[in-house]
């Protein structure tokens, strides 16, 4: 089983779990959504094992890393900027709604930050 | 960085695919370092050049 045969399985496998989650919503069945997606894992997971083409090489590592980083980064200003402005909306329409999910939002931010922080320094010891 | 990879490939009779098959990476990592898109790592550089017999430098141009 080759690379694009592999790419074919995937979407395939994709539009099977899309296809049940969208069925389990509209019929209000939270077990069909997880067998659905659970299925779907575990077929992925076999096609993977059993198939013996190369997915993942150093290429697509540097990509993912780069990736990864990128996402880090619109992630955490994104957030931070959200809770800045919920946070200053807070005061000015006097909503603990509003407040709490400025200071989610920061938390969140802080959460990515640190995460970030954690893994730098393991990766930086590793290498 | 510059190569002669497509050079080889041709000598040795070797698609974009059989050479990948043989050192372990995609089709699409030969076509990007081919382009000279992408820098391969030392131990990839050196599998392509025993692929082909040669010497590194003979295969990447720095």
């Amino acid at each position: 089983m080759n690379h694009q045969k592999i790419k074919i399985i995937r979407i395939l496998i994709g539009i099977f779990v899309g296809s049940t989650v969208a069925i389990a919503v509209n019929r209000e069945n939270t077990f069909l959504a997880f067998a659905g997606v659970l299925i779907g894992m575990l077929f992925l997971f076999f096609v993977k094992k059993k198939n013996k083409a190369l997915l993942y090489d150093e290429r697509i590592k540097s990509i993912a890393g780069d990736a990864a980083r990128f996402t880090y980064v619109i992630t955490t200003i994104v957030f931070a900027f959200l809770s800045l402005m919920f946070l200053i909306s807070s005061k000015r329409i006097d909503s603990p709604f509003v407040e709490a999910l400025g200071t989610i939002f920061s938390y969140t931010a802080l959460f990515n930050m640190a995460i970030f922080s954690i893994s730098f320094r393991y990766f930086n010891q590793k290498y | 960085m510059k190569n002669k990879i497509k050079i080889f490939r041709a000598i040795h009779n070797l698609t974009q695919e059989d050479l990948a098959n043989k050192i372990g990476v995609t089709r699409q990592t030969i076509l990007s370092i081919e382009k000279g898109k992408y820098i391969p790592s030392l131990e990839l550089a050196f599998k392509i050049a025993r692929t082909f017999n040669e010497k590194i430098e003979n295969i990447f141009i720095y």
